[in-house]
């Protein structure tokens, strides 16, 4: 019985820790340390990135909290991305796009708030010169 | 014999006209032997009387010819009302035959175009995913900013779309890292945060390395053989097989 649940602890470790290293793969400084160590050309390491795509899966997928690591995760499959991680500037480039793709949102929406608060300005001040042409 | 089969292979027709001809041919000599005996006397006595028992058998033949012909002239007709029959239900197998192969057509296409439904309906159920899970998960990736940046985001500030040297740090790698005898620290985040930065960090709302994960949750089943190549491969990398194993034991490839 020990060992029956042993196993299942086991199981959970092993769990928590593809959960978390999974995730550190959003890193792109990370995934660059990792370049530079030579760990992206090992083959076992590689396959090991292959097995890790278990976690598309919905039922696995639910953990993740950083979903970017996804999408790096596909990336990496491909040798060419893993070879070019070794460059400090591409990883850098992957980290500038990583965060203004982060942002994108919050700065839509900042854009569309303004907007709206323009448009409803006219109607509360009138207008500074006499003949204006229409503002909007 | 000989005769029988002679008389089977004539026809009909053939010997109606051969009679008529007999007839003709004893009509006229009898015309003529009339003809003569008005001047002369017949040189056979008796030949008037022969020929004409001759034309009157020859008659009776004709007679008996025409009957059979008759016959014939009936059994031919139905012959040809049968045929008639025939070609009618010939036409109307035709004409069946065609309905069937349409009907074929279109039950065939009903029937794959059902398959491809159930197709579509098993697809869409193994995809299925409940609304309420979906949003939850929505929610815990948005409200800590892991998939949107939150609105007063400036630069400078620590906050990123993935797990910071801290948050490495904090979590189970991070504290496996600092045990010395563990072989597994190679290949672990561990290394990563020695030469980290230690920057001011929020903590995040929801764990990233999930404590609230369900007791029946098991990551698939791989052993510990990362290290194989199908064959051809070289084989150098060997020896990292037992690193790539996050648990020195690997149970789970034993007991199969």
């Amino acid at each position: 019985v020990t060992q029956i649940m042993e196993h299942s602890e086991q199981a959970r470790n092993r769990f928590q820790s593809e959960l978390e290293f999974i995730q550190c793969l959003a890193n792109p400084n990370y995934l660059n340390f990792l370049a530079q160590r030579g760990f992206l050309r090992e083959r076992p390491f590689i396959n090991y990135l292959k097995y890790l795509l278990y976690w598309k899966e919905p039922e696995y997928a639910k953990f993740l909290k950083y979903p970017h690591c996804l999408h790096m995760l596909e990336l990496l499959q491909y040798e060419h991305f893993r070879k070019e991680l070794v460059n400090a500037q591409c990883a850098k480039f992957i980290d500038e796009q990583q965060l203004l793709h982060w942002q994108h949102y919050s700065r839509k929406r900042t854009r569309l708030q303004q907007a709206l608060a323009e448009q409803q300005q006219p109607q509360q001040q009138p207008p500074p010169h006499g003949n204006t042409t229409r503002s909007i | 014999d000989p005769n029988m089969a002679a008389v089977a292979e004539k026809s009909t027709k053939e010997r109606l006209l051969s009679v008529l001809d007999d007839l003709e041919v004893l009509s006229r000599e009898l015309i003529e032997m009339l003809a003569l005996s008005r001047s002369q006397k017949l040189p056979q006595p008796g030949e008037d009387t022969q020929i004409l028992e001759l034309l009157v058998q020859r008659d009776r033949e004709f007679q008996e010819l025409m009957e059979v012909a008759q016959q014939q002239g009936k059994v031919h007709q139905e012959m040809q009302l049968l045929e008639k029959e025939v070609e009618k239900r010939d036409s109307d197998i035709q004409q069946l035959q065609k309905q069937l192969k349409e009907a074929e057509h279109i039950l065939a296409t009903a029937v794959y175009q059902a398959k491809e439904k159930l197709k579509s309906i098993d697809k869409a159920r193994k995809g299925s995913i409940s609304s309420e899970e979906i949003i939850k998960y929505a929610h815990r990736i948005s409200a800590s900013n892991a998939v949107c940046a939150p609105l007063n985001w400036v630069p400078g500030d620590p906050r990123r779309p993935y797990p910071t040297d801290l948050e490495m740090r904090s979590g189970m790698l991070g504290h496996m890292a600092n045990l010395p005898t563990n072989g597994v620290n190679g290949h672990l985040p561990g290394d990563a945060l020695a030469a980290g930065r230690l920057p001011d960090v929020l903590t995040p709302n929801y764990h990233w390395h999930s404590s609230d994960v369900p007791v029946g949750m098991l990551p698939p089943h791989h052993g510990n053989d990362f290290g194989l190549e199908p064959p051809g491969h070289n084989k150098e990398n060997e020896d990292d097989v037992e690193a790539m194993s996050t648990d020195s034991s690997s149970s789970s490839s034993d007991s199969d």
